[in-house]
């Protein structure tokens, strides 16, 4: 520990904290801009620049490490000047006029730096030289002329997402932002995860949902978290009048530390489907609307003169309505139950007890990292980011898959998957042993070693993939390296559907009767074939389709800012999903019509999800 | 002891800032308590005393050679001057032409918008001011006081000018200071 003062007070901390962090801990305020907890100190907007005793000059406190007895101030003349300055000349570069900006009025970093100031004007005026616009991405608009040149936007799609797409051109005051070599960021490499909006502390990179919708101050902020996929990122919605304007990530979440993909940032507000308003059962002529109980009653008689009938739930419900689906459907020996989304993962998660399975963290910061049947540009992008952003420290990434990954891109070696996965993973066990054979190589020097088993795994015979996977974490452990096995579970309660007993496979041969808790999610093509061939089909679904279409039975969901549930993350441990906006009154949760289906079939439900709950790592 | 005297003039504004100070409604009555108003754009009197003001305040920026003219004399004639708005502290929106020459900002205002026919011509009457780049009101004069905001509340207003007219020179900070 070291000790040393600022303004006056004494503090002790860790050997290598900088200045900045230490009067962070000591509540002492020192404003910066280019600086972000998430980021690697940069020095590069000098405004948190202090004066140190027996320094000839002042210091910026972001790049200082703390030396024994330094002796600090934040708060002299001579800093505030050096502030107003440094401000001043910020202002004086580019296009800093606050009243034709969308950020202005609490939302922007710089203004609020020069209130704090207080600020009144600038000594110094701008030069008006004009700097590209580039507003060819779907979702945000990057303005070079707001620019500050803090490169937090650089560093965080570098640092936080590996994707190194956004660089600076030029030099000097003649900097400007580009993608990749120079094109238009709507034609880049760009991944879209939007992190680079989120980090901008000005108005250079602002996002086109929320931008001149208010400012941040006159919205409603709700920490929620994301059920697009397994890992359930913390996530925070700004709501004005019952409206998402738009979603951050949540810094503090302890999954994901702020970060989101494309999915769970961007899409949900540019989702354009048509939704569901209201109740349809098929007459004679048609489907016509129906109230919502009547919709039920009709949807339970199919199932009792229709037989036999198979139910399926999405792997995005809650555990409250995947709890009441069990009740329901679970013990019924006439209705199959099943999974949407499900597939060979889920049998094969049945077969490997992972009983040692590991936190995203670690299995994604070893030396390398080997996914298995995992497309991490696809699906699970966050886990991708945190795998990618570790190449360039020297980690190697390993890939088993087939030619269709959009991920292998980035892998060191590619086990090609397409003659079966089992002898990719021979091949790579059998490497390991020899110590010489590609892509083996790689594991050689290896301290730690993570895996991470994804979602198209499962594809041929699961015990045997399963037990290879076994036999590699096995044989990676006795030649000494400390390995991390973590399996990324498809839906946002992908990690729940074993503890509820809706892990395995369904045979839809034969059924008359289906009944789909569609929820928000989409059917694949697969899946579609054979419901074309059910005569009977009840859909419980936020969105029209063609399956909605020709169903007997259409009842309304609501889709999931309506409602608020609990979800087990990809580390097992539960959390809340909050509600957001109101719905309509004929737009109901899965949860509620599944106590409606209870009613009809006479089943006494149990609310209480937790006595069925096998086991949690606890609550996030 | 005489009242204080106030002058006030627009320059390349929208005349925003004075109907903020008109927002303050009844509470006007209480600054004509404690200082006299002179000229003003929206009274009979356009030019402050040529026997001197004590407060000035000048709304917008400096966009042609009659605003340097009004600022000059402004400056001259009063003792304390107070730049009101963004446009006056910053340059404001009418800067947003500075991006392009003035020939680009002419055209496009008298040839090429949607409501002007194939004639529209340049104004180029020798009597008329000659255009310039937009800038701060302190590029041109000295200035005391700087009032930022898009406009500034009625509650700035008053407090900057109760503050003048009691002699004091108003402290803007905090819930005071805003640029938007």
């Amino acid at each position: 520990m070291v000790n040393i003062t600022i303004d006056g007070k004494q503090v002790s901390v860790p050997e290598g904290t900088t200045v900045l962090r230490a009067a962070e801990n000591a509540g002492v305020v020192i404003p910066t801009l280019c600086d972000h907890k998430e980021l690697a100190p940069y020095g590069g907007c000098r405004l948190c620049l202090v004066e140190v005793e027996g320094a000839r000059t002042l210091q910026p406190s972001c790049t200082l490490p703390v030396t024994p007895n330094m002796v600090i101030h934040t708060a002299t003349d001579k800093v505030k000047e050096a502030r107003k300055f440094v401000l001043s000349l910020i202002f004086s570069e580019r296009n800093h006029f606050c009243m034709f900006c969308q950020v202005s009025g609490g939302d922007c970093e710089l203004q609020n730096s020069a209130y704090a100031e207080g600020m009144t004007h600038w000594p110094l005026q701008p030069n008006y030289t004009p700097f590209t616009v580039d507003a060819s991405h779907p979702y945000f608009v990057i303005d070079n002329n707001r620019c500050i040149l803090c490169r937090r936007c650089v560093r965080a799609c570098g640092e936080l997402i590996g994707n190194f797409t956004l660089g600076i051109e030029e030099r000097g005051a003649n900097s400007y932002l580009v993608a990749d070599l120079g094109g238009p960021i709507g034609e880049s490499t760009c991944v879209s995860c939007g992190t680079c909006v989120q980090v901008c502390p000005t108005g250079a990179i602002i996002d086109r949902q929320s931008a001149y919708n208010g400012r941040e101050k006159d919205t409603t902020k709700v920490k929620t978290i994301c059920t697009r996929c397994s890992i359930g990122c913390g996530m925070e919605v700004l709501t004005r009048d019952n409206r998402v304007v738009r979603i951050d990530g949540d810094w503090e979440a302890s999954i994901n530390h702020g970060l989101l993909c494309s999915i769970g940032r961007f899409e949900p507000l540019i989702n354009d489907k048509e939704r569901i308003p209201t109740a349809l059962v098929a007459g004679t002529n048609g489907q016509k609307a129906s109230t919502l109980d009547g919709a039920v009653k009709e949807a339970v008689s199919l199932i009792q003169t229709a037989e036999p009938a198979a139910a399926l739930i999405t792997d995005n419900a809650s555990l409250e309505e995947l709890s009441l689906f069990s009740q329901l459907f679970g013990g019924n020996s006439k209705v199959k139950t099943g999974v949407l989304g499900g597939n060979g993962f889920l049998q094969m998660e049945e077969n490997v007890t992972f009983t040692s399975e590991s936190s995203l963290s670690a299995v994604t910061n070893c030396d390398v990292v080997i996914l298995i049947g995992a497309d991490l540009a696809a699906n699970h992008q966050v886990a991708g980011f945190m795998v990618k952003r570790q190449l360039p420290t020297g980690s190697k990434m390993i890939m088993l898959s087939d030619a269709k990954n959009g991920f292998s891109a980035n892998a060191d070696a590619v086990l090609d998957t397409s003659k079966g996965l089992e002898l990719a993973l021979k091949e790579l066990i059998h490497g390991i042993k020899d110590e010489s054979a590609s892509p083996a190589k790689y594991l050689v020097n290896a301290k730690s070693v993570g895996i991470i088993v994804g979602e198209t795994a499962g594809s041929g015979d699961f015990s045997v993939q399963s037990g290879l996977i076994k036999d590699l974490s096995e044989t990676l452990v006795k030649s000494g390296k400390a390995t991390y096995i973590l399996s990324l579970k498809g839906g946002a309660n992908g990690s729940a559907l074993r503890q509820f007993g809706l892990n395995h496979s369904m045979d839809l041969n034969g059924v008359k009767t289906v009944i789909l808790f569609q929820g928000e999610d989409t059917v694949d093509q697969k899946m579609i074939q054979k419901l074309n061939s059910i005569p009977n089909l009840v859909v419980i679904g936020s969105y029209n389709s063609n399956l909605a279409a020709r169903a007997k039975v259409v009842i309304p969901a609501s889709t999931w800012w309506e409602t608020s549930g609990t979800y087990m993350n990809i580390e097992k441990k539960l959390q809340e999903s909050q509600l957001i906006t109101r719905s309509t009154d004929d737009i109901i949760s899965m949860q509620d019509t599944l106590s409606i289906f209870g009613k009809h079939l006479g089943i006494e439900l149990n609310a209480d999800w937790q006595k069925r709950l096998i086991s949690t790592t606890g609550r996030s | 002891m005489s009242k204080p005297k106030v002058s006030s003039d627009w320059l390349a504004g929208c005349a925003g800032c004075h109907m903020s100070l008109l927002d303050m409604d009844e509470r006007i009555l209480q600054v004509l308590e404690l200082a006299e108003l002179r000229s003003t754009p929206i009274t009979d009197f356009k030019e402050p005393d040529v026997t001197g003001v004590d407060v000035g305040v000048l709304e917008g920026g400096i966009s042609n050679t009659y605003n340097e003219e009004v600022a000059h004399k402004m400056r001259s004639r009063c003792k304390t001057l107070v730049a009101l708005g963004d446009c006056a502290v910053f340059g404001g929106i009418p800067a947003m032409r500075n991006f392009f020459t003035i020939e680009e900002a002419l055209r496009r205002a008298y040839v090429e918008t949607p409501s002007t026919d194939e004639s529209g011509k340049i104004p180029s009457d020798p009597e008329l001011a000659v255009p310039t780049k937009v800038r701060a009101l302190s590029e041109i004069v000295p200035v005391d006081v700087f009032v930022p905001g898009c406009p500034p509340d009625a509650d700035v207003i008053f407090y900057v000018l109760s503050e003048l007219a009691q002699g004091r020179k108003p402290e803007l900070k905090d819930e005071l200071l805003h640029w938007h």
